[in-house]
Parts: C-alpha cells; structure tokens; sequence
C-alpha cells in the first residue's frame, strides 16, 4: 500500500519537469484535419475576397479567431488582429505629434505601429476583434477605418481587408448596436458553431474547409447572371428598393438600399464565379439587404433557373419539367399564362400536349389546377386537341377531390 | 396478409383537394416528395422534405382523412418541429424517445387546434390538447412544460410523424444524402413563399397561420432584451456612461509632451422612468417593468440613487429616487397626460440623460423632442393582444418617432 502513496520527490529538476510538460501540450496539440464543407467559412471568403466590409456577429469564444486565421492562411494574407477594446480612440485616428513650430507646421496625427506594418507590407488581413465592447468613441474611430480605410494619416493599400467581429446586442455588455446608415455598409454574417465540429475537434480532429476558388473563365458569365438576377427582381419589386428598418427587433441589421443591392449584385457575382451553393449565397445575400428582401432575390433566382415557358411551348415534346412538384407547377402555371398573353391555337395545343407530358412524367395532380384554366381559354371554333385524352387521369383524379370535397362540406366550385 | 400496392392516385386526390381547400399551402404541399415505406405506421416526414406513406394506411384511409394527414405533416414541416424540437432538447436536456415521444405531441396540439373544419375533416385519432386538459392555441415549447407522458396520452403512443415532427432520425429516413431532399436554402424558400402568400392575402386563413407567416422570417425577441438594449445604447451613447473626454489629461500624455489626449471617465447615466399610473395597466405588468429597468441601468453603472421615477396620471406627482421605490406612492387611475410626466422628469436638476417611459400608450405625446434619449415600454392594452389596429373606435396617437419603442409583454 505504501508503495502508492506519493513517494518523497526525488528532487526533478525544475527544465526536466517543463520538458515532461511540453510534451504533454505537444501530445494535445497533435490533432489532425478532416475536409468538411463549411459555408460560413466559404460565405466570408467570397465576402473578403468581393472587398466588402464584413461583421461578424456571434457570441464570445465559438472560434471567430480561428476562422480568420484559417482564412489568412488560404488567401495568403498575413494576419493583423486588433482588439479594439483595449485601444484608445487616438490608435485609430492617430496619435498627435508637436512638433517645433505647431501653428506653422501643424500636428500630425502619428498612426500606430501595426499600421505601419500593414501598410508597408501592402497587403494583409486585418480583424477587428471585440468591437462591440469597446467604448463609443474607440467604436467611432474603428468605423472611420472600416469605411475610409483611414488610420491618422495613413491609407491601407487596396490588398488589405477587413473584417470586423461583434457580440449580438443581447449579450453585449454595454449594447452597442450600429445605427441603420452603417449597418447598411456591412455584410453581416452570423456567427455560430456546429456542435458536431466542436466535439470533434476536441477529440482531435478538426475541419478543413475548401475554400471556393474563383473561375477565370465564367467571370463575364457571373457578372451577367448578378445584373439579370438582382434588376429582374428590382424591376418588378420597385418597393425593395429601399427600405429603412422599421421596430426595434431589427435595428441594426441589413436592410435593402442602392448602396446594399449593389454590394449584393457583386456578391453574386463572386459566388457564381466561385461555383458556391446557393446555402452560401442566402447567407451573403440575406446578410446584405435582410431576410425578406434576401429571399425574394433567392426566390426569383430559383425561378430563373426554370425553363422559359415561350421555349417549352415552341417545342413541347422535347419539354424538360423540374422534378420537384412545387416547380413544375410554377412552370405550369407559367406556360398557361404566355398562353393567356398571347392566345394562339397553336399555342394553346403545345400547351396541352405540355401538361400531357407534365401528367406522364410526374404527380398527376399537379396538372388539375392548370388544365382547367387552360381549358377556360378556349376560343371558338379551337377543336380539342387529341393530347386532351391522356389527360382523362387528371380528370378522374380532380372527381374523386371533389367528392371528397362534397363529403367533408365543402361546396365544389366549378373552374378548380 | 398481402401486400397491397401504394394507391398513388388516391394519395394525389387528397392532395388536390387539400390544395383546394388550404390554397396557401400549396407550394409546401407540392414541395413534397412521397416515398413508399412499409415501415411507418401511417405517414411520417422527414426534415428533407420528404413525405413517407405507408400504402395500407392509404388503402385504408378516405381521400378526405388523407387530405387532413398531407396538411398535418406538411404543417410539421413549415412550423419547423423538428429544429425547434431539437433546440428544446438541448435547452431542457430532454433526451431519449420519450421525450421525441413528447415533443411530437406537443407538436400535435400546436397544428391540430386550428388545422382542421373549413372543408378539411378531423382524421380519427388526432390529438387535441383538450384531451389532456391544455389550453388551445399555445405553442409546442409551451405545450411541452405542460404534459407528461402518463394514462391519458396512453392512446397517443402510436403517434409518429417522423424525423420532420420531433428531430429523432427514424430507420426508414433516407438522410440528407438520399434522393429529391430539399436543401436548407430550398425550404426556406418553400417557406417565404408560404409565408408571403398568407400575408399577401389573409383572406379567412385561421390566426394560427397568420402569426407563422409574420412571425416565421421576424421571430419576436424577448421584450427584456429589447428594452435592455435600447436603455443600454441610451446610457452608454455619448454624453454618458463610459468615454473619452478632454476634461482630464490621458495617462499616456507623459509620452507625447505637448499634445492634449483625451482619457477614459465614466459619468454614470441618469435615468429618469416615467411610469403611467392610470388604471389600464395591471400592478404586475408594472412591477416587472421597473425591476427591468432599474437592473438594466444598475448594469450599466447607473447607481441607485441616480435612478428617479415620476409616478404619472393626468397630473405628475413628484420625483422620487428609486432608494425609496418600495414606497412610491403609484397613484392614479383614470386618464393619462404623459406630457407632464415628461416635463416633471426634465425639471428635475441634474437633468436626466436618458427617460424610460412605461405606458400602454393611451395618451398625448410631447410635441417636441425632450433633450435627452427616450425610450418608451409600451404595454399591450388591456383585454387584448396587441391588435389596436383592429379596433375601430378609438386609435391613440402612436409614440412619437423620437423615441425608441419596446413592446413588452
């Protein structure tokens, strides 16, 4: 039993017993990395990459830090992280210096050393940590070298980027929140963590993200599908142009501008070029004009990616629908309107032979609702076409909903 | 017993006529991708978007039943159960398949109070929250503090509406990687559009649905964190709390001889609450917005002696500091002028910088801005849920733009 008492120290020399501890760190500091999609990661590269001023807004400690520092490290960048909560105003917008003579020459304003740096160096990645702890008139300072890319005398080169890094409101500690013109110059992400991640990074293993990486040859392409993407939904929602944030839950997030579109319309082309998903490109687009606006532009991209209802009618037996119902039906629906727009007897059989193929290839109730207001189009003199037999399915079908319909009460309303 | 064939044409005329009569719900009910499974009991959605029929529950079901299930599940899906389930989960520490057992209910009683009637029948075995003695018209979190799985749930034991309703991946789920799942983006998507089309037109869509379509994209926000903020971002903005002021030479002025930096002091807010005493806002409602308000300041280095309150009805009483709070005479009663609360608080010497109002709203508001921030708790009136526009015969003046308001409760 003695023997597993703690035996009198054999007197270890104190760098013998530091040796013994850094092998122990060096043991948990061996982990590896494992590939994994991550499309916050990806989002804020494209937001870097575009130069836009990011915020990231996330609560402390769930690995802000180490998402830059494994973006620096992607883009090459070195990385510059300031904390602006322990800084003083005068470290963003310079240090006064007297000189000889200060009426005649004037007092420079002496920017700090890690500018220096950065702007020596021409290129670098600089993260502004905690600024929402930070007191006013530090946070009024930083926003001067957010916006202006201004430190005292200073000029960050054009290489530098910038990001930004925030509590939400709700945890602040003293509730800094931005007022609606500069929470428009922001692309604001959130900021959150994967649990999976973070258990098994704990275990040793933690992600590498692929970062998107921009195509040469489809940027005239991007640029081209952002202007088509973000006017069509301009031009016919002239109300999204702008709009400020109404009520007090959303003070201080995105909101829709000119300013805020046009940063969108960039952000789109980069995630074009890039090949992201359209998962990264909501983060960018809902962070940059907010969640209403961000997917109502989502919506009617979706809608672009649809097939051209006037091609579908030219030739209808080569027609491709969408496999998912809510789609096909929009496309439908879409086919029975250009029908309605310009109403032609060949037009309006290519559209029966549509739904026909529509009822072949796919749920039949989709085609109900379309083939009855098709049928309501109907000219004199327009004979029935043939393809109208295949449809006798949808019409069972549409019976068998009304008798349903007049069993649970309802009354059956002709046209539907 | 054989095998009968998944009845496809049955499933889709339930789904027609569900469409007829839930028109909103359309582009969520077409979003879904039914697959065939023998091994759910009824039909049961995943948080893909996919929708797993069993094909003897269908045989054996009418078209009119079947229409109530698709707008059951689909109304898992659009509620999003299945995060808000695992969000409780984790929250509570709710784990094993009797709590998922429980949070499926729970999710039960929040769709199936208003779900059904208007054309739509009730299918046979739906729970209701009046079975268990519940209240309608609460949500699934409330629901789940309520109930426990006990003799009178012992006939919702059955009850399975997959990975979609409560969050518990099942055996026969397909994942994420299996085919026609809807990406987070796309149901998304699939939502907004739901959620534009009830707000675009209300018509005689149940309220259950109207408050998820304004609710879904904008979540209301605790009103103890709003207020928080916005007496926060009212006492630390310039002028008071902590900052820079030239009044006393920096520290670091030693190491640059000549220059005049500004240093850090703190100058603690006063805060001045104007409280409505008149008779539409209840004791309680009171009380926990003033203990709010009072801790909120306190945080941010008001002291307690710098917190005053001027009890108000149709005529200011005096100012009293809130050491003395426990004995403020809150009179009042009958009709409001919060005018003279506000003068009463700027007259009061040293002026306050910031004033919180705590009303219901029923009175005349200054016609000018008051020189310093102001932020107004608006209580809902009384008898109903903040709804002031609906009532048509009396519409008080809404709170001025100046100030910042706060819905609370």
């Amino acid at each position: 039993m003695l023997s597993h008492a703690p035996s009198a120290p054999s007197a270890p020399s104190a760098p013998a017993q530091l040796d013994v501890a850094a092998g122990l760190l060096a043991l948990l500091r061996d982990t590896t990395t494992e590939p994994r999609p991550d499309i916050q990661l990806e989002a804020l590269t494209l937001a870097v990459a575009a130069d836009l001023p990011v915020l990231l807004w996330g609560e402390p400690g769930i690995g802000k830090t180490a998402a830059l520092t494994q973006l620096a490290a992607s883009l090459d960048l070195p990385l510059t992280t300031v904390i602006a909560s322990v800084h003083e105003p005068s470290d963003f917008s310079g240090l006064p210096i007297v000189g000889d003579d200060p009426a005649e020459q004037g007092v420079p304003m002496a920017p700090p050393d890690w500018a220096v740096r950065l702007v020596r160096a021409g290129r670098g990645l600089l993260f502004l940590d905690e600024l929402s702890t930070a007191p006013p008139a530090v946070q009024a300072a930083l926003l001067r070298l957010v916006l202006e890319r201004r430190i005292g005398a200073l000029r960050l080169p054009p290489e530098v980027r910038i990001v930004a890094a925030a509590n939400p409101r709700s945890s602040a500690a003293d509730g800094w929140e931005l007022s609606p013109p500069l929470a428009n110059r922001f692309v604001h992400l959130q900021w959150t963590h994967d649990h999976d991640v973070v258990v098994r990074g704990l275990g040793g293993t933690w992600p590498r993200a692929t970062l998107p990486r921009l195509d040469p040859e489809r940027l005239p392409e991007a640029v081209d599908f952002a202007r088509r993407a973000v006017c069509g939904l301009l031009a016919a929602r002239p109300k999204l142009v702008h709009r400020l944030p109404s009520g007090e839950t959303r003070r201080g997030g995105p909101w829709p501008s000119p300013r805020s579109w046009e940063m969108t319309l960039c952000l789109i082309a980069f995630a074009t070029a890039a090949g992201s998903s359209r998962d990264v490109l909501s983060l960018l687009v809902r962070g940059t004009v907010g969640d209403g606006p961000g997917l109502e532009l989502l919506a009617s991209l979706d809608r672009m990616d649809l097939p051209d209802p006037e091609a579908l009618l030219a030739d209808p037996a080569a027609a491709v629908l969408p496999e998912r119902g809510d789609l096909r039906q929009a496309v439908l629906d879409g086919v029975v309107e250009a029908v309605r727009g310009r109403p032609e007897k060949s037009r309006w059989d290519a559209a029966w032979a549509l739904l026909a193929r529509a009822l072949e290839t796919g749920a039949p109730d989709l085609v109900v609702v379309p083939a009855s207001t098709l049928a309501a189009l109907r000219r004199e003199g327009w004979e029935v076409p043939a393809a109208i037999d295949r449809l006798a399915g949808a019409v069972a079908l549409s019976r068998r909903a009304d008798r349903a319909a007049a069993r649970s009460g309802v009354p059956v309303t002709a046209g539907r | 017993m054989t095998a009968v064939t998944l009845d496809l044409d049955k499933l889709y005329s339930a789904r027609l006529h569900a469409v007829r009569v839930r028109p909103y719900l359309a582009t969520a009910l077409f979003a879904l991708h039914v697959v065939e499974s023998r091994r759910v009991p009824t039909m049961a959605v995943d948080r893909h978007w996919r929708c797993y029929v069993s094909p003897g529950f269908v045989d054996r079901t009418p078209v009119e039943e079947l229409a109530a299930v698709w707008v059951h599940e689909v109304s898992h899906l659009l509620r999003d159960h299945h995060g808000r389930g695992d969000r409780a989960a984790r929250e509570h520490g709710l784990t094993g398949p009797g709590e998922r057992l429980r949070m499926n209910i729970a999710a039960d009683f929040e769709i199936n109070d208003d779900a059904y009637g208007d054309g739509l029948v009730r299918p046979e075995g739906a729970v209701q929250p009046k079975a268990v003695g519940l209240r309608e018209g609460e949500l699934m979190e409330e629901y789940l503090t309520q109930f426990g799985l006990g003799p009178r749930t012992q006939h919702m034991a059955w009850l399975d509406c997959g990975s979609g309703a409560d969050g518990l991946e099942r055996e026969w789920d397909l994942g994420p990687d299996g085919a026609h799942g809807l990406s987070e983006q796309e149901r998304d998507a699939v939502r907004f559009r739901v959620a534009q089309g009830i707000t675009g037109r209300p018509g005689n869509t149940p309220s259950g649905w109207k408050r998820w379509a304004q609710e879904v994209y904008h979540p209301p926000q605790p009103w103890r964190e709003l207020l928080g903020a916005a007496v926060r971002s009212a006492t630390s903005g310039s002028g008071a709390g902590d900052d820079y002021t030239y009044s006393r030479p920096s520290r670091r002025s030693a190491g640059v001889p000549g220059a005049v930096l500004p240093s850090l002091r703190r100058r603690p807010p006063r805060v001045s609450v104007v409280i409505d005493t008149s008779g539409s806002v209840s004791d309680a409602e009171l009380g926990s917005a003033l203990l709010e308000v009072t801790a909120i300041s306190r945080a941010v280095g008001g002291r307690r002696d710098l917190v005053t309150v001027v009890p108000c009805d149709a005529s200011a009483r005096i100012a009293h500091p809130l050491c003395r709070a426990e004995g403020i005479p809150l009179l009042g009663g009958g009709g409001t002028d919060l005018r003279t609360g506000f003068a009463t608080a700027l007259r009061s010497a040293p002026r306050p910088d910031v004033i919180v109002v705590l009303t219901d709203g029923q009175t005349p508001w200054p016609g000018t801005r008051p020189p310093c921030r102001t932020v107004v708790g608006l209580f809902p009136r009384t008898g109903r849920r903040r709804s002031w526009d609906e009532d048509g015969d009396y519409v008080p003046d809404a709170p001025p733009a100046w100030a910042r308001v706060v819905e609370i409760g």
